[in-house]
C-alpha cells in the first residue's frame, strides 16, 4: 500500500492545499470530488493513470483502501490515547446516567415528552403567554394607550382618508403591522424561545431524536433528520439550511418538503397553539391531523423516492443544568433576530394591501381566494387571512388570532383554517432557502403540490370535524 | 448532488445571496483586510462555535446538540497588534467527507488555506478524535490542537498527558475549558506564536515519514 501512495504522490504536481500524501490516500479512499480536483489540476491523463492504479489496487481481492487506511489510524489513535490518557478512577453510574435511560426509554421517554409539552409549551406558552400576556398587552396597553394617540396623530397630520389608511387603516402599518409584531407575536415568541433554549441547552434535544428515531425509520428518514426537524420547531428557513448534514439527497429533500408543509416553526407555533386553544379540545385535533399528515406524507415520499436506506446515527451530547446567561443570550439572540426579520415584513405587507386597495387588486386576489375557502367550507373572511399566510404562516396566525378575538370566527371553521395555515410554505425566507439549496424547480414543485394539499387537507379535516360533532364528539 | 456541491462558491441565488448578507450583517464587516487566517475545525459538538465567540466576540448560535454549524462563520480579533480572521467551520469526522457539512469545511481548508487551524477536541472522547488530527498533520496543514472540556473529562476521571501528546504530534496542544474561558488566552497566545514562526514552515516534520514505522507497529 505504501508503495500505491507513493506511485500516486509522483504523478500529482498540481497545488491542492493539502499534501500530496494526503491526496493520495483520499484518492484512495475512492473521493470522486478530490478525483475531479485531479483532473482539473493535474489533466485528463494523469487522473487516467491513477485511475488505472486504483482500480489494480481494488483488484487486489485484499480488504479495501478505505477500510485498511481507517484500521490504521484508528490502531494508531487507540496508541497514542492509551500513552498520554490515565484514567483516575473508573466512572461510577452517575444520576444522569440514570436519567439518560430514563429519557430513552419508550414508555417514560414519551411520557416526559408529553408532560414537557403540557406545561412547558401549552400551559406557560400557550395559555399564559398567548392569553393573559397578550390580552394585557393587545387590549389594555395597546387599545387603550398606545393606538389612540397615534390615530389622533394621524389624523391630525394627515387630512385625506387614503393615505391615511396606510398607517392607520384596517390594513395599516401601526393598526396592523405593528400591532400584531409587538402586541401579539412578541410575547408569545418570547415564551416560546425561553423554553426552547432552556430545553435545548439541557442537552435533551438528542435523546429525544433516539426516541423516534424507530418512527422516522419506518418514514424512510435516518433519525439525524430529527436535527432539522426540531430545529424547524425553532425556524424552518434555519432548519431547511441544516438539512445539509443529512447524507442523501433522498433525505434531504424529503426533510426539505416536511419541514415546508407540516413543521410550523416558534412563532407560528405559539399562535397556532394559542388560536385553537381558544376550542374546547382544538389543540388535540389540530395536533393529531397536522402530525398525521407529516408521517403519512413522509412515507409516501419515502416510498416515491428512490434511494439508498439511510443508515442512523448521532452524537449523544451529555445532560447538564441548564446555564441561565447561556438560556437568556440565547432567548435574546432569537427573538432580536426574530423581530428584524418579522417587522420589515409585515410593514412590507402593509404597504403591498394598501397599494392593491387603492389599484383593486388586493379585492380581486380575495376574491380568487375565496373560491377555495368557501369550497372548504369556511366563511369568506378567511380568504384575508389566508392572504395574509402567504407572507408568513404566523403573520395569517396573528390574523385569526385577532378574528378570534372579535368573535368572527370559531369551532370548526377556525381549527380547520388553522390546519390549512400550518400546512403552508412558512414564510417568503424559506421559499428562497429551498431554492438556493435544491434550485427553483424543485422549491417550485414542493411549493405547487403544498398550496392545493394544505386545502384538500382543509376539506378533509373539516369534514372529519363535522362528522365528529354530530357524535357530540368535537364542537 | 451535482447541483447542491457547487453552492458554495458557483452558485450565487437570491436566497444565497441574502443568506451571506444576513452573515455580513452578524459578523460585521470591518475596514481593514485581516492579515491571518485561523480556521477552527473538529467533530460535531465539540465547542467549535463557543470558542469562536470566546476569540472574536462576534455570537453565533451555540447549542448543546450536534451539527448546529452548517454554513461557515468569520468573526476577527487582534493578537498582539496583528488583525486575525477567525473562521468556524461545521463539524467533521475526517477530511473523507461523508456529508455535506464536512464537504463544507473541507473544501474551506482547501481552498482559504488558513494560517493556522485550530483542530477543537473533545479531552472526554481524545482516541475518537485523534484520526482527524493525525490526517489534518499528514495534509500538512499547521495544526493546532485545542483540547476542550477539560473539566468535564477531569469529571470522568480522566487525565491527559498535554506534553507527551505534544511530543507525539509535534504539534502544539492547548487545553481549554470553552464553558468558562479557561485557556483561551493561552490558545491566543499559541495561535499568534506558532503563526509567527516562519521557521516552522521549513521543519514541520512530515508526518508519513515520521511515525508511519509507529502507526504500523500499532496495526500489528
Amino acid at each position: 500500500m505504501e508503495e500505491t501512495v507513493n506511485q500516486i504522490v509522483r504523478l500529482l504536481q498540481g497545488d491542492y492545499g493539502l499534501s500530496k500524501r494526503a491526496v493520495a490516500l483520499l484518492l484512495l479512499q475512492g473521493d470522486e470530488e478530490i478525483f475531479a480536483l485531479v483532473e482539473e489540476k493535474d489533466g485528463k491523463e494523469t487522473a487516467e493513470l491513477i485511475k488505472q492504479i486504483l482500480r489494480e489496487v481494488k483488484g487486489g481481492g485484499e480488504r479495501s483502501p478505505l477500510y485498511r487506511i481507517t484500521m490504521v489510524r484508528q490502531r494508531f489513535s487507540e496508541y497514542i490515547a492509551g500513552k498520554v490518557i490515565e484514567e483516575v478512577e473508573t466512572k461510577p453510574i452517575t444520576i444522569s446516567d440514570r436519567l439518560n435511560d430514563l429519557l430513552i426509554h419508550p414508555l417514560w421517554g414519551t411520557l416526559f415528552l408529553l408532560v414537557l409539552l403540557y406545561f412547558g409549551f401549552y400551559q406557560f406558552v400557550g395559555v399564559f403567554a398567548a392569553g393573559t400576556l397578550v390580552e394585557l398587552l393587545e387590549d389594555k396597553i395597546f387599545g387603550n394607550y398606545i393606538l389612540p394617540p397615534i390615530e389622533r396623530f394621524f389624523n391630525w397630520l394627515i387630512p385625506w382618508a387614503l393615505l391615511r389608511g396606510l398607517f392607520v387603516g384596517e390594513y395599516g402599518i401601526f393598526t396592523l403591522g405593528i400591532r400584531y409584531a409587538i402586541a401579539l407575536l412578541l410575547p408569545i415568541v418570547t415564551a416560546f424561545f425561553l423554553v426552547f433554549s432552556l430545553v435545548e441547552d439541557s442537552g435533551y434535544f438528542p435523546r429525544l431524536a433516539l426516541l423516534v428515531d424507530r418512527l422516522f425509520k419506518k418514514i424512510g428518514l435516518s433519525g439525524r433528520a430529527v436535527i432539522p426537524m426540531v430545529l424547524g420547531f425553532g425556524c424552518d428557513t434555519m432548519a431547511t439550511l441544516v438539512t445539509r448534514i443529512l447524507e442523501t439527497r433522498r433525505e434531504r429533500i424529503i426533510a426539505t418538503l416536511l419541514l415546508a408543509l407540516a413543521i410550523p416553526c416558534s412563532a407560528q407555533l405559539g399562535v397556532m397553539m394559542a388560536t385553537v386553544s381558544k376550542v374546547k379540545g382544538g389543540i388535540l385535533v389540530w395536533a393529531l391531523f397536522v402530525f398525521s399528515v407529516f408521517l403519512l406524507i413522509g412515507y409516501l415520499t419515502s416510498r416515491l423516492l428512490p434511494g439508498e436506506k439511510p443508515r442512523f446515527f448521532i452524537e449523544v451530547v451529555p445532560l447538564r443544568v441548564p446555564k441561565l446567561d447561556n438560556v437568556l443570550v440565547k432567548t435574546w439572540t432569537r427573538l432580536q433576530w426574530y423581530l428584524l426579520e418579522v417587522t420589515p415584513l409585515f410593514i412590507l405587507a402593509s404597504v403591498l394591501i394598501w397599494l392593491g386597495q387603492i389599484t383593486h387588486i388586493f379585492d380581486l386576489i380575495i376574491a380568487a381566494l375565496s373560491y377555495p375557502v368557501q369550497w372548504v367550507g369556511l366563511p369568506k373572511e378567511v380568504a384575508t387571512v389566508i392572504l395574509f399566510g402567504f407572507f408568513r404562516r404566523d403573520y395569517g396566525a396573528a390574523g385569526l388570532l385577532d378574528m378570534v378575538e372579535k368573535g368572527a370566527i370559531g369551532g370548526i371553521d377556525l381549527v380547520t383554517t388553522a390546519i390549512i395555515l400550518t400546512l403552508f410554505v412558512p414564510c417568503i425566507a424559506q421559499f428562497l432557502m429551498m431554492v438556493r439549496e435544491h434550485g427553483w424547480l424543485i422549491a417550485a414543485k414542493i411549493a405547487g403540490f403544498i398550496f392545493p394539499f394544505a386545502f384538500l387537507c382543509g376539506y378533509i379535516a373539516r369534514q372529519l370535524l363535522l362528522l365528529l360533532s354530530q357524535f357530540g364528539l368535537f364542537g | 448532488m451535482g447541483k447542491s456541491d457547487k453552492i458554495v462558491r458557483q452558485k450565487r441565488s437570491i436566497g444565497a445571496r441574502i443568506a451571506e448578507w444576513w452573515n455580513r450583517q452578524k459578523s460585521r464587516s470591518y475596514e481593514a483586510e485581516p492579515q491571518r487566517r485561523v480556521a477552527l475545525v473538529g467533530s460535531p459538538n465539540v465547542g467549535k462555535s463557543l470558542i469562536f465567540n470566546r476569540l472574536t466576540g462576534v455570537y453565533v448560535t451555540v447549542s448543546n446538540y450536534p451539527g448546529t454549524t452548517v454554513e461557515v462563520f468569520r468573526g476577527r480579533t487582534y493578537i498582539e497588534g496583528v488583525l486575525y480572521e477567525i473562521i468556524d467551520t461545521p463539524g467533521m469526522y475526517s477530511l473523507f467527507p461523508s456529508s455535506e457539512e464536512e464537504r463544507v469545511a473541507r473544501r474551506l481548508l482547501m481552498e482559504e488555506r488558513p494560517d493556522i487551524v485550530v483542530h477543537v477536541v473533545d479531552a472526554k472522547n481524545l482516541e475518537r478524535m485523534l484520526p482527524l488530527t493525525l490526517q489534518l498533520i499528514e495534509a500538512d496543514l499547521p495544526v493546532v490542537v485545542a483540547l476542550n472540556m477539560m473539566d468535564e473529562a477531569a469529571k470522568f476521571g480522566i487525565k491527559i498527558d498535554t506534553e507527551l501528546l505534544a511530543d507525539i504530534l509535534c504539534v502544539p496542544i492547548v487545553s481549554v475549558v470553552a464553558t468558562t474561558g479557561k485557556g483561551i488566552e493561552e490558545l491566543r497566545r499559541v495561535i499568534h506564536a506558532t503563526a509567527s514562526d516562519s521557521s516552522l514552515d521549513q521543519i514541520r516534520p512530515e508526518f508519513g515519514r515520521d511515525s508511519q514505522p509507529d502507526s504500523k507497529a500499532a496495526a500489528r
